[in-house]
């Protein structure tokens, strides 16, 4: 008991002391110490809000049965393993490509997401798109006419959605299955999807003004769609999953993910 | 002998297959599993059948939730295995103890696997000596568990039905507790399997218990003997017997001459001196206004542990709190079902049918069972979290429901677009195809009605007087012809004039009526509309599932092309009227898979609006 009280009195001592001292300052001194502390605290608030860090969140999507598991695991292990089948949650991972694994300089890991394709799986793909610095857009280039449709409904969705117009995040369309024979080429599947979302295009603008559907509207109205008037920079190229050839994935991602 | 075993992962890549067995799969069975059955909620039922050209395989399967892990066994259905469960069971505890996130593959798992399925083999081999002796008890075992097995996945592929009737190969072969109740939704694609006639017949005794599972639906596309359905539905209660009363002369809906002049229409000459109200522009459709969605509070977080506290009688506060913050180390069934059971009630009080809660309680189940807490959740929380994922992923439709798009892809191909409204009687299919049409034509999209209700009095004026209203021409023929061919004539005239599209009105019939199920099939299939629309009120309980699933058996049995048409999409109406009890959608998408198209809130032509996924999910969960 009498330590505590101790300890209480002579706590009140030295805060007692510590107040004379203050007053003792001149009270410049004291406002320009203090406006000083301000000062740096909000600089330094400022510059931690401002400074966006770049994302190294990679995107795979498209429609169920493109291959998309199967580019995750090229991409990560250099191999398919032993096959796939219909994903029913998404494959997440950050690591360093597969092919650079072996490489000296110093590479940033990258977060790979690979989401689920199928339509009832679709709001998965909302968790993901808003952290995305790259969106990697499978097509199956065996099974491109058939599917024409949803694959470009699903395209404009993810082109019309307002993370990907803000944030002007890039998309790769991967036409996958190219070691088949009958695989179509990339240039006939680009010029088909712009056609077709060109017909979506009207179709969909024509519903309202309150558009739930659909955030923006895609490209310039009056003129055909072409995936160059996306404020959003859209390339295409080419893979095959089963056999390796990830080459301009790879390079799509890369030239995102800064190391 | 098992055709195959495979261990893959929920994301998707395989793990480990046995490489004895190394029969290649014919047809994709594996994904057809996963789209059909485990994606749809159905993880609950014991198997799921599947058909390919040349082979027909049952699946099992078992999950390891916390590993993320799924085992699945193919084998042919004519084999009963009986020990392909308990496998099953083994392998997963086998692999669980070798398995690492890191690693890819796992060859030394062979030599296990065979061991294990030498024991399974060996032990039921034993069973089965002793069973012979009992096999008299399994006939009452097999009604148990057909009332049980009724909910089985199946899955969606057009097929022709098989020719098996169902209870003969029961009794023909050993009854097996694994096989009663799961050899429904089977098709075939060729003729090839017709041989498989020892294969499971449909199981019949769904029907009974009035589930039906979407399996059924391609199932039943093809015709090929299908007959036994109608002779169990006796069992479901009274059918319509228009024949009833002698006091009234009977509409009698076959090709007897009719008896006296029934259409009573005024002359024409009158009609046109009624006042003709044009709706002008009564504003924008409910369509395309945005929802608002409000932002609930979230104390529905409190009501439900206070819902489970009473349920966990022994166990104390102070454990259970424990527990929630420790994380429990698996999560048991015993420990699921209080949450379970409270929020299948919560789900009943919201008007959602009785067995479509039960069968979506056993999915979530299944989704759970294992599963590792994490600290600082309770049970509630985590499944009530898995079941609000689960209705989300059913409510989302499965294809596209942008009704303009096809609009706009029929025009292009110079053919009307043709949408049929079928459904009970006075669910609100006139009403609301005028509300639709007061849609479309917002669109600028020229529309087309045609009167398909010949039948009940007045029908042809109620539409003639929304023609007139949203000025859109309307082909009637008057009372007492044959619906499909004015259907067939309508979509030609609409052809001729140029519209977009033709919306066909029908007469309301009960599910059970077999002659007016026959005359809707016959208009269905002879003018193949694009889309056909189930008009279901929201009001309806436990009688969706009835509806629905005879609607579309109905429309399979009856029709004559191998490819029937079913229902595509589903109207809701009356939904101004329920309050929050909007259970009604979740039945009725989740027993026929179709996506609900529209939905209708009240009775003007304004009040046309889209399900809102989120928000069905959240008033039924709150």
């Amino acid at each position: 008991m009498e330590g505590i009280e101790q300890w209480k009195s002579e706590a009140e001592q030295r805060i007692q002391q510590g107040i004379e001292y203050v007053l003792q300052i001149p009270p410049v001194q004291l406002y320009s110490a203090a406006a000083v502390l301000v000062f740096t605290t909000l600089l330094f608030i400022l510059v931690r809000l401002l400074r966006r860090p770049k994302s190294n969140t990679i995107v795979l999507s498209g429609l169920s049965g493109s291959g998309k598991t199967i580019l995750f695991y090229q991409l990560r292990d250099g191999s398919s393993h032993q096959g796939t089948v219909t994903s029913m949650e998404p494959n997440e991972g950050t690591f360093i490509l597969h092919s650079e694994a072996g490489k000296e300089r110093k590479v940033k890991p990258v977060h790979i997401v690979d989401v689920p394709g199928h339509p009832r799986l679709l709001p998965k793909l909302d968790e993901f798109l808003p952290e995305a610095a790259g969106i990697v857009f499978v097509v199956d280039a065996l099974e491109f006419l058939p599917n024409l449709r949803g694959v470009s409904e699903y395209l404009y969705d993810i082109l019309t959605k307002a993370s990907v117009v803000k944030k002007k995040v890039p998309v790769l369309i991967c036409c996958n299955k190219t070691e088949k024979v009958t695989a179509h080429t990339k240039d006939f599947i680009c010029k088909q999807l712009e056609k077709e979302i060109d017909k979506l295009r009207t179709s969909r603008s024509a519903v309202s003004d309150a558009d739930v559907a659909n955030d923006h509207t895609l490209g310039t109205p009056g003129k055909t769609f072409s995936f160059s008037q996306c404020t959003n920079k859209v390339s295409v190229g080419e893979a095959s999953g089963l056999t390796s050839k990830i080459a301009d994935v790879e390079q799509f991602i890369r030239d995102n993910v800064k190391p | 002998m098992l055709e195959q075993l495979l261990i893959f992962t929920r994301g998707g890549l395989i793990l480990w297959t046995c490489k004895e067995l190394g029969n290649a799969l014919k047809g994709s069975p594996i994904d057809t599993l996963i789209r059909f059955c485990l994606l749809e909620e159905r993880s609950g039922s014991n198997s799921y059948n599947y058909d390919a050209p040349g082979a027909a395989y049952t699946l099992k399967w078992t999950f390891h939730n916390e590993l993320g892990l799924v085992f699945v066994a193919v084998y042919q259905r004519i084999l009963r295995l009986l020990y392909v469960d308990e496998l099953l069971s083994m392998v997963k505890r086998e692999f669980c103890e070798i398995y690492d996130p890191k690693r890819i593959d796992y060859n030394d798992f062979d030599e296990t696997f065979r061991q294990l399925r030498k024991e399974a083999e060996a032990r039921t081999e034993d069973l089965k000596k002793s069973k012979q002796v009992g096999r008299p008890v399994n006939d009452s075992k097999k009604q148990g568990h057909v009332k049980k097995g009724g909910a089985d996945g199946g899955n969606k592929k057009k097929s022709e039905a098989k020719g098996g009737s169902d209870d003969d190969d029961d009794n023909r072969a050993g009854h097996n507790k694994l096989e009663n109740g799961h050899s429904n939704g089977h098709h075939i694609e060729t003729d090839g399997s017709r041989g498989l006639a020892i294969g499971n017949g449909k199981e019949n005794a769904s029907v009974n218990v009035g589930a039906f599972d979407v399996s059924k639906l391609q199932k039943l596309k093809n015709k090929g003997g299908k007959k036994n359905d109608t002779a169990v539905s006796d069992s479901k209660g009274a059918k319509a017997d228009p024949k009833k009363k002698a006091t009234k002369k009977n509409r009698v809906w076959d090709d007897s001459p009719s008896q006296s002049k029934l259409d009573f229409t005024d002359p024409v000459e009158n009609g046109n001196e009624n006042i003709d109200v044009v709706a002008a522009n009564q504003g924008e459709s409910m369509m395309d206004k945005e929802e608002v969605v409000s932002s609930d509070s979230e104390d529905d977080e409190d009501e439900v542990g206070k819902g489970s506290a009473p349920n966990s009688k022994k166990k104390g506060w102070f454990s259970s709190m424990f527990q929630s913050i420790a994380g429990k180390a698996n999560l048991e069934k015993s420990d699921l079902e209080p949450a379970l059971k409270a929020l299948k009630d919560r789900l009943m009080t919201k008007n959602v049918a009785e067995e479509i809660a039960e069968k979506l309680c056993e999915s979530v189940a299944a989704s759970l069972e294992g599963k590792k807490l994490a600290s600082f959740t309770r049970i509630s929380s985590t499944v009530q979290a898995a079941m609000e994922d689960a209705l989300v992923r059913i409510l989302t439709p499965k294809r596209s429901i942008d009704i303009l798009r096809d609009v706009h892809a029929a025009k292009e191909q110079r053919k009307p677009y043709v949408v049929v409204f079928v459904g009970v009687n006075g669910v609100g299919k006139s009403t609301n195809l005028a509300k639709v049409a007061y849609w479309l034509q917002q669109h600028n999209v020229s529309v087309m009605m045609a009167a398909c209700d010949t039948f009940r009095s007045g029908a042809v004026e109620q539409l003639r007087t929304h023609a007139r209203r949203l000025q859109i021409p309307i082909f009637e023929k008057g009372y007492e012809k044959d619906p499909a061919m004015v259907a067939k004539e309508a979509i030609q005239e609409a052809t001729r004039n140029g519209s977009d599209v033709v919306l066909v009105d029908t007469a309301g019939r009960m599910q059970d009526n077999e002659p007016l199920m026959r005359a809707l099939s016959k208009l269905v299939n002879l003018n193949n509309p694009d889309l056909v629309l189930f008009v279901g009120e929201a009001l309806v309980g436990n009688d969706a599932v009835d509806q629905l699933s005879k609607f579309n058996q109905k429309l399979a049995d009856l029709s004559t092309s191998p490819n029937p048409r079913l229902i595509d999409g589903i109207l809701l109406t009356k939904f101004d009227t329920i309050d929050d009890k909007v259970g009604a959608a979740l039945s009725m998408v989740y027993i026929s898979g179709a996506p609900v198209m529209f939905v209708g809130c009240g009775q003007s032509y304004t009040d046309l609006k889209k399900l809102n996924v989120k928000t069905i999910v959240k008033t039924l969960l709150k």
